[in-house]
């Protein structure tokens, strides 16, 4: 009874911080999920997960970046003492990069001015007539009508219209737009642009100008969720990626494919094209079909016996075993049912190379979709989990708290333990690429990775039956139940344990399971002789508890709880038996 | 419309004041219609085009100026940047590098600096890209003088 007031203490500790903490992401649905971090996690000790809870990003919004912006042109501007629309042009040349911009500038001024065309006198003077001539459509016109760039050539208002208009319908190549002359480099800016173009072309001129700080600038990048107008600033260094935008989506900031740590981007990158490769399809043809010996099109045989006819127009009779023609076919091949030449064949090696590659590949695209099936089952979960997330905060969380009378801050546990779903669907079904890609030879890795996965996977499965499952038990209840409080700890619980398994699987692939290679070796040379394939998997599985137990005397430093051996969940330390899984300390 | 036609008047204008000015381009109008051009240009002299005399054809566009001019080969010419079949131009200034300011008189000179000076780098007639990338100037010059003799020279006798 005592270990149950203070396991309840425990919590009640855990959910009032979350109430100051978290409170704006309780605000709203759509910040829940932004705000959500893998690492932003209060129960557990570890000094890893500590480091990566700093963000090392910053969601801009469109008011975000303008800010920026300005703030950086009037730096330069200021700085080098040049007007502001030369500060922008100077920045658009340099991708945005002020310290660039200041180390070019003071380097060598004459040269950046020569490169970016911002000129300090005219190229041509003026003649001292009244009247000048457009330098495109060769007609005179009085001084007032002329405009030029600070290089003097003079071109008339209708023909700069023209030629502002051509530029920025053309894209946003618009943005480094020179004077007319072909032999003149002076830059046309947005002072010009402004007084030449129409509305609708200074709009999507500005639209270039504010997408060009987001995408020239080697810090930011455009969430690349669909629809979404935030930007994310990135500080680089830091070797995680993930991101999580202010629209909820996680993506990866180096190779912009969805959040899938602790896969590496190039194996990411590498399953998605074999997902839409058709080197599946080909795989497939290859494995189960045979192309007919005259017409070359592909059979696949699914039932009947070994004498195939091709479909018309070839209609071919071949032997499926051998492939030679039916008619040399009879008695003494062995009969209608077998071909002894294809049995010879098989036996002096003729048919070795052709068979081989097509058991190769079959072998290969079964274990293909076993990856891909399982990859795409935690994609499709994942996708309920956040659907069935909405649906509780948008209706079931009201109405859990009317019928079990708590106040629904005191409901947080629930929206918590499903985002930690959503976050473990995502991780798990990365795990699969990278089994896929772990080499076959790697024995005592595949092993060890196969261990952790499996636990990660059936701590979440428990965790996502108790959410949906037993949750639903309580929504149908009609007036407050005594086991509420009894199914808060446990989920909670469940929560925390799962999140446990999760970390150890993401920390032991980001470290490319490399606590295998340090025992890994010894293990093999001693028992690997003796016992074959079975011991290694043996000497795997140990390597994979020992490894465990190491990482939770490191939640052991913690004083006020000790982490249970079983199921890692951290007690604390009055009681003996593990509140979780119910196994003796 | 209208500016394009203006443009182009002038253009004419100025093109039958300088006609003893650059003997190298002679640019005729079509009778009908302003945006039809053809130019005959003299090969560079010290190019395996030098004697001949050849034959532009240009297609102005509406928004010309601030659309550059089509402009094809219409005498066969054996050229790393001229398509030899249909006698298309690889020009950085006929493609993106237009600028308004151009004229055709200006296009038909920038036309003889290639003829002069061609890019095997960027080639639309791969034979003669490849002979010169490898370094067979004799061969591209034997060949390129021999489609001048044949297309590009009033023929003796």
């Amino acid at each position: 009874m005592e270990s149950e007031d203070d396991m309840h203490d425990a919590n009640d500790v855990d959910s009032l911080e979350d109430f100051y903490s978290g409170e704006t992401a309780m605000a709203s649905d759509d910040d829940g999920d932004g705000d959500y971090d893998f690492g932003d996690n209060e129960s557990d000790g570890s000094d890893d997960i500590t480091s990566h809870r700093q963000q090392n990003y910053t969601i801009l919004s469109e008011v975000d970046i303008l800010e920026r912006q300005e703030e950086d042109i009037l730096r330069i501007s200021t700085v080098l003492s040049i007007p502001r629309v030369a500060a922008t042009i100077l920045l658009r040349h340099y991708n945005w990069d002020v310290s660039k911009v200041h180390d070019a500038w003071f380097a060598d001024e004459e040269k950046v001015r020569q490169a970016v065309g911002l000129l300090e006198k005219p190229v041509v003077q003026f003649p001292k007539s009244r009247e000048l001539t457009c330098g495109i459509c060769f007609e005179s016109y009085p001084r007032d009508k002329i405009y030029s760039t600070a290089c003097s050539h003079p071109f008339c208002t209708s023909c700069w219209e023209g030629y502002v208009s051509t530029a920025i319908s053309d894209g946003p190549g618009c943005l480094s737009l020179r004077c007319p002359d072909p032999s003149c480099g002076s830059a046309v800016g947005q002072d010009m642009i402004n007084v030449l173009a129409s509305e609708e072309d200074k709009e999507k001129y500005t639209r270039y100008l504010l997408r060009s700080y987001v995408e020239d600038n080697r810090k930011t990048k455009w969430c690349p969720a669909p629809g979404c107008d935030y930007a994310v600033d990135f500080v680089v260094g830091s070797g995680i990626y993930d991101v999580s935008c202010n629209c909820s989506y996680s993506f990866c900031w180096n190779c912009t494919e969805e959040a899938h740590r602790p896969v590496d981007c190039g194996t990411v990158a590498k399953w998605i094209l074999k997902n839409s490769a058709e080197s599946e399809n080909m795989n497939w043809i290859l494995a189960n079909s045979k192309p007919c010996p005259k017409c070359k099109r592909p059979i696949e045989k699914n039932q009947g016996c070994m004498h195939i006819t091709c479909t018309p127009p070839c209609k071919y009779e071949f032997c499926w075993l051998c492939l030679g023609s039916w008619s040399d076919h009879g008695e003494r091949t062995g009969g209608f049912y077998a071909c002894n030449r294809y049995e010879t064949a098989k036996q002096e090696g003729v048919y070795d190379e052709t068979e081989k590659r097509r058991e190769m590949a079959k072998n290969s695209l079964e274990r293909y979709t076993h990856y891909y099936e399982r990859w795409a089952t935690n994609q499709s979960s994942r996708q309920k989990a956040i659907a069935d997330l909405q649906q509780m905060q948008a209706v079931h969380i009201e109405r859990l708290s009317d019928k079990q009378c708590q106040p629904e801050s005191q409901l947080k546990f629930i929206t918590e333990a499903w985002l930690q779903i959503i976050e473990c669907r995502r991780v798990l079904k990365w795990t699969y690429a990278y089994g896929y890609y772990l080499p076959e030879y790697e024995h005592a890795k595949r092993v060890f990775f196969e261990y952790l996965q499996g636990e990660a996977e059936s701590g979440l499965e428990r965790l996502h039956q108790c959410a949906e499952k037993e949750l639903q038990s309580f929504l149908n209840l009609d007036g407050p139940s005594k086991d509420f409080n009894e199914f808060r700890t446990k989920l909670a619980g469940l929560t925390s344990v799962t999140r446990n398994y999760f970390e150890n699987l993401v920390r032991a692939l980001e470290n490319g399971l490399a606590d295998v290679d340090a025992h890994g070796a010894s293990s093999r040379s001693s028992s690997s002789k003796s016992l074959g394939g079975n011991g290694k998997g043996k000497g795997g599985r140990g390597k994979g508890a020992s490894c465990r137990s190491s990482g939770s005397s490191r939640n052991l430093e913690d004083t006020d709880h000790w982490s249970c051996e079983h199921c890692t969940f951290a007690n604390v330390r009055a009681v003996t038996t593990c509140q979780m899984c119910n196994r003796h300390r | 419309m209208q500016a394009s036609r203006a443009r182009l008047f002038k253009e004419y204008k100025e093109v039958q004041r300088e006609k003893a000015v650059d003997p190298e381009i002679q640019l005729i109008c079509d009778d009908s219609n302003i945006f039809k051009w053809t130019a005959l240009i003299k090969g560079p002299s010290e190019t395996p085009y030098e004697g001949g005399v050849f034959q532009l054809a240009l297609v102005v566009p509406e928004q010309y100026p601030l659309q550059p001019p089509q402009v094809r080969f219409l005498t066969k010419i054996f050229h790393p940047n001229v398509h030899f079949k249909t006698g298309e131009i690889c020009l950085d200034i006929l493609k993106t590098a237009w600028s308004p300011a151009w004229t055709l008189q200006s296009v038909c000179r920038a036309i003889i600096a290639l003829m002069a000076h061609p890019e095997p780098d960027s080639p639309l007639n791969c034979d003669s890209g490849n002979l010169l990338r490898s370094g067979d100037i004799r061969g591209y010059q034997s060949m390129a003088r021999m489609y001048t003799r044949l297309a590009a020279m009033p023929k003796k006798g």
